[in-house]
């Protein structure tokens, strides 16, 4: 199928009427006239002021292990949570740190197996203020380039599971792409896809790389799409999340 | 066994004239210096290899290159090149890429750009008239550890944190102490001051019994750091703050220049004096009449009074030698719970004791 300009503006408005049905009809309509982000930026700032927020702190990004992390922290939200942060639209900051030095001081979500990753959150950002002070934003400007296909599973705690896990391929769009930019479109397209039940445990999901996602050989289940930072007035498809395969 | 006592002062960039705030923090570490080590094994470290890799020093070189050609460095004054330097501080920094040649220059070759060359070897003959031990201006001095070995050894720590891999920077990483995570290197891996204080200090820490890190209070945050780090190979290391010495009651950095009456050179031109009364003179005004603070503003007249107190001493002094031993008793007396002698309360003490002797081998040892 092909990811039309029309399609994207309507995942992306999409996106915001799930997330805030109270606000967004009036965005969704502005949204449609105008595809620029403004629309859509006070809508985050709305969230913002009332809503949550994760934080991830980041000490080293393998991104199979990167998805499968992002999945499990996720899974572990209780729905309450789960709700608030989606009225949030996930919003997360990714910080730069070692988890192994916080735990003492911090009560994380969820801290991945190898250490390389922690979540806080989501909370009201006042939770975070300490967590925030003594890290500093993560960096990676480096631009992503491909890589040979690879199938990561999502954890599966022992009676978590409410349906047969599935298979499906995970694609992200790595032209110009920075590291720190994948985490962000990767974080927010793997928990909405957890919260609304498209990824469940022990799914297995194959992480490809592709420069551009313009067709899917396979029908999407889930599209991240946002506002493309080559041409502002235009959204780009991110990364995509494919029907079972 | 003698305790080793490892001396560690910020070191100054070789680009522009020593000022009082300079002076303060060098005569400061000499009375230390020559103090402690009279009791006990003491390294003095003061690198300026080390520091040439920090972006202000290579862009400064490499600034002169691209607007200046050749000048006749050998006959400039430390002012001259001074100026040269804010201008430097004036103009936009140079691409990160113009800086690698002077980089792997200075880091394979111990290459010095003549301009600093001149500075530093400016520089020795103000501390040999002030009597300052010269722990090796103009010498080769690499430090122990390459950059990806302190890195390595950083992370091996606990305390790196390396990002170059994703294209971002190499963090120190205190966070499990409550400080926060501190960059020590731009994305594309130019390290700051504090990761060339990390190649040299961390194999020297774990040699030493003690560490003391003399810095400016502006520094303090990062000096913590170091403290953190070095602490955890094992020496005790303590932290020496020394105030700037403000003009006029400003403190300003000799980037912006505005120095030129209180260079080190223009105050050694008034101070017309007798060696040994010019090299004590200097050390009761700047060690003892300033103290650790920075709230009082120089003052030649105050300076010029402490001369003439130092007068008074050596005349006072003269004859008097009580031996090695006695010295060092005297020495103990101002080291509190470290090893260090601590050159505020020594230099006091040579004030305080109106009705007492002064010592000549005291004086002979530490100040003069």
């Amino acid at each position: 199928m092909t990811l039309s300009p029309e399609l994207l503006l309507t995942v992306a408005t999409e996106r915001l009427r799930v997330a805030r049905p109270d606000l967004a009809d009036q965005s969704v309509r502005s949204a449609k006239d105008s595809v620029k982000d403004s629309v859509k930026d006070s809508l985050k700032e709305e969230a913002r002021a009332e809503g949550v927020a994760a934080v991830a702190v980041v000490r080293d990004v393998r991104l199979p292990s990167w998805v499968r992390e992002t999945c499990a922290f996720a899974l572990s939200l209780t729905p309450e949570r789960s709700d608030a942060w989606r009225r949030s639209l996930t919003r997360t900051l990714y910080l730069a740190g070692r988890p192994d030095n916080l735990r003492e001081r911090f009560a994380f979500t969820h801290v991945a197996a190898d250490g390389t990753a922690a979540w806080a959150g989501p909370d009201p950002d006042r939770t975070t203020t300490g967590l925030r002070r003594l890290l500093r934003t993560f960096r990676g400007h480096r631009l992503l380039t491909a890589w040979h296909p690879v199938t990561v599973e999502l954890p599966c705690p022992q009676g978590d599971m409410e349906r047969e896990p599935v298979h499906r391929d995970l694609y992200l769009a790595t032209a110009h792409l920075t590291l720190a930019d994948a985490l962000v479109h990767l974080g927010h397209l793997l928990a909405e896809s957890v919260i609304d039940g498209t990824l469940g445990p022990g799914d297995g999901l194959t992480l490809r790389s592709v420069p551009h996602l313009t067709t899917l050989a396979t029908p999407y289940a889930a599209l991240r799409v946002d506002t493309d930072h080559l041409r502002p007035d235009r959204l780009r498809a991110y990364a995509a999340l494919t029907q079972e395969t | 066994m003698t305790p080793r006592v490892l001396l560690a002062p910020v070191t100054v960039t070789p680009a522009k004239p020593l000022t009082p705030s300079h002076l303060k923090g060098l005569l400061w570490t000499d009375v230390m210096y020559r103090a402690t080590a009279a009791i006990a094994d003491v390294t003095y470290r003061y690198s300026p290899t080390t520091y040439h890799l920090t972006e202000q020093t290579l862009g400064f070189w490499e600034f002169l290159d691209r607007t200046q050609g050749d000048l006749p460095y050998d006959a400039l004054s430390e002012e001259e090149i001074g100026d040269l330097y804010v201008l430097f501080r004036k103009d936009a920094p140079a691409p990160a890429g113009a800086l690698r040649p002077y980089a792997l220059e200075a880091e394979r070759n111990g290459w010095v750009h003549p301009a600093s060359a001149r500075v530093l070897e400016l520089w020795t003959r103000h501390y040999s008239q002030l009597g300052l031990h010269d722990p090796g201006l103009t010498t080769h001095q690499p430090p122990g550890l390459g950059f990806e070995e302190m890195v390595e050894q950083l992370v091996g720590l606990g305390m790196g944190l390396d990002h170059r891999s994703g294209g971002g920077p190499v963090y120190l990483d205190a966070t499990r102490y409550g400080l926060p995570l501190r960059q020590i290197t731009t994305p594309d891996g130019h390290p700051n001051y504090l990761a060339c204080a990390l190649r040299e200090l961390l194999p020297l820490a774990a040699e030493h019994d003690e560490v003391v890190l003399l810095y400016d209070p502006e520094l303090a945050p990062d000096y913590t750091l170091l403290q953190r780090v070095l602490a955890e190979l094992g020496p005790r290391v303590h932290r020496v703050p020394v105030g700037r010495v403000p003009i006029d009651g400003e403190i300003r950095s000799a980037r912006h220049g505005g120095w030129h009456d209180h260079t080190a050179g223009a105050l050694l031109r008034t101070l017309e004096a007798d060696p040994d009364v010019r090299r004590l003179g200097v050390r009761l005004y700047f060690v003892a009449a300033l103290g650790a603070g920075q709230a009082q503003s120089f003052r030649a007249d105050l300076l010029r009074k402490s001369l003439e107190r130092a007068v008074r001493l050596l005349r006072r002094a003269d004859g008097v030698r009580p031996g090695v031993d006695a010295v060092r008793q005297e020495l103990g007396r101002h080291r509190r719970d470290h090893t260090h002698v601590d050159p505020y309360r020594l230099t006091c003490s040579l004030l305080a004791r109106a009705g007492r002797t002064p010592d000549h081998d005291l004086l002979t040892t530490v100040y003069l």
